[in-house]
């Protein structure tokens, strides 16, 4: 989602997911600290959707994740209306929506390894909610 | 009824492919929702119905039908989300 926002969104016409090892424009690399299968508390930004969601501004989730923005690239999670609507505790953007849209959101973790039958997690219940609206 | 397409190129045993799918029927239990559930392999993604999942496991078998994919939920205002 980052890569078709810096190709489609901010004309980065060469941008690339280094995990494909294409050449061009990498905007997604890898983390220089691994966070597969870990832990991490994320912290949400005031006024996201992902906070009206949550109805909190830390949660802790797992992921499984190696690869992420590159920092070079942070300001286009900020434009062409994108926003980051959470980060981990080293401020590496963790979450994006997009303002105006009537549900688009992405994350850098993996939310639904703690959905359970009897406590279903609130951003795919947000997303089912949105679905069938 | 709403069609909810994921994509999705994990293994159906993969615990990340198990979870998401669990994920999503929980919700959908929970909210009592009428919703039918496709997974599409990014090679043969067919019909996109009302939502989109754009689901773990990179790199995609095709990732430049996964990113038009995202480019037409976004233009389209199609419910979406990526983890």
């Amino acid at each position: 989602m980052l890569v078709e926002h810096a190709r489609n969104v901010m004309g980065i016409g060469d941008a690339v997911h280094a995990e494909y090892g294409l050449s061009g424009t990498p905007v997604v690399t890898l983390l220089s600290c691994s966070l597969a299968e870990s832990q991490i508390d994320i912290t949400i930004s005031p006024n996201s959707r992902l906070a009206e969601i949550h109805g909190a501004l830390v949660v802790t989730e797992q992921t499984n994740c190696n690869y992420g923005l590159e920092p070079s690239f942070a300001h286009i999670a900020f434009t062409g209306g994108l926003t980051v609507s959470a980060v981990d505790n080293t401020g590496e953007v963790r979450a994006v929506e997009r303002a105006g849209h009537r549900f688009f959101v992405a994350t850098l973790y993996q939310p639904q390894r703690t959905s359970r039958r009897d406590a279903p997690h609130p951003l795919w219940t947000a997303f089912v909610r949105a679905a069938t609206a | 009824m709403s069609v909810i397409s994921v994509l999705m190129d994990l293994p159906v045993d993969a615990p990340a492919y198990r979870s998401t799918i669990n994920a999503l029927d929980h919700s959908i239990a929970a909210l009592d929702a009428r919703v039918s559930v496709i997974v599409y392999r990014t090679n043969e993604i067919g019909a996109l119905g009302e939502a989109v999942v754009i689901g773990p496991g990179s790199p995609y078998r095709d990732p430049a039908a996964a990113e038009s994919v995202i480019e037409a939920a976004r233009a389209r205002g199609l419910p979406l989300v990526g983890t």
